[in-house]
């Protein structure tokens, strides 16, 4: 039972550093990219022909649905390295990847729902694209509430096991419109002879593509702050009631 | 070709909006454990009574 540091100590630091999340070597080149970004899309970038205007919802949804796969990575990797090390650090920055799934797939979900609708005359279908994407955005979501329910003791190993399914079904997303007849359309970058961008088109998709990461990084780097920051409390909160259990303190 | 624009706004609206609502629950969510942690370290630090080095 912890009863307090001897005299002449004073109650141990809560355990996170006080360094602002978003530092200004990244905030500063974020907010450029971003200013950047939608100059290229609504001005510069040329228009397709097919489509028209609107396929420049492309430049948001695609780099999102990427992002999303990253976190998937990022936070499965972490996930595995709590359970191998047990290091705190590496459950934070699993959470914070893992929730910044659920931000970034419900982006590219929305926005993709928002495209469909003026060009394939429907919000949504159940092809394997958009069904393997909504499993997704749900696995995530079912983690965040497990992590919330699940005991202390027993939910790294519980979220684990979610995380590992999740990274299983990035790469189906991946191959859903290469193996299947999906509503969705082929693969435009890496899918095959026929496909491909213009060079203008795919410079903006290159620069969208890092804003978005960098975007991403700023909103996981809040998220694990505030991560350690609810640790904090938890850590204070058991260290108080255990000081109320030995006497030391009144409360 | 700019029939759709609406659609394009549209999108892009709801994007940031989801980002940025995000980032900013998070971050009022970031204030209020911060003062939640200084305000219960300032409780530790005040209430207790330390016990005497050996």
């Amino acid at each position: 039972m912890y009863t307090g540091p001897v005299e002449g100590q004073s109650i141990p630091p809560a355990g996170f550093d006080d360094r602002p999340a978003l530092p200004l070597w990244l905030l500063l080149p974020t907010a450029a990219l971003m200013l950047l970004t939608l100059y290229l899309v609504f001005d510069w970038v040329s228009t397709e022909a097919t489509m028209g205007i609107v396929q420049r919802i492309f430049y948001f949804h695609v780099p999102a649905a990427a992002v999303s796969f990253l976190a998937c990575f990022v936070g499965g990797v972490s996930s595995i390295l709590y359970l191998v090390t047990r290091q705190e650090k590496y459950d934070d920055l699993s959470l914070a990847a893992n929730e910044s799934i659920v931000v970034f797939e419900s982006v590219n979900i929305v926005m993709g729902s928002l495209w469909a609708r003026p060009v394939w005359g429907i919000w949504w279908t159940w092809d394997a694209r958009l069904t393997s994407s909504f499993v997704l955005l749900f696995l995530y979501a079912a983690y965040l509430m497990v992590r919330r329910a699940a005991p202390v003791e027993s939910r790294a190993g519980v979220c684990a096991v979610v995380c590992i399914l999740g990274m299983l079904d990035v790469p189906l997303i991946y191959m859903s419109n290469r193996l299947f007849r999906t509503q969705h359309p082929s693969p435009v970058l890496g899918g095959g002879e026929n496909s491909g961008l213009a060079p203008d088109m795919l410079k903006t998709f290159l620069v969208a593509l890092v804003t978005m990461v960098l975007v991403w990084w700023c909103v996981v780097r809040v998220r694990r702050r505030v991560a350690r920051l609810d640790r904090a409390v938890e850590d204070l909160t058991r260290r108080a009631n255990e000081l109320v259990d030995a006497g030391s303190i009144r409360l | 070709m700019m029939e759709n624009l609406h659609w394009l706004f549209y999108a892009y609206g709801a994007g940031w909006l989801l980002i940025f609502g995000y980032l900013f629950w998070i971050g009022r969510r970031e204030r209020h454990l911060r003062r939640k942690v200084a305000e219960l370290h300032e409780l530790l630090n005040e209430k207790w009574t330390p016990k005497k080095s050996k």
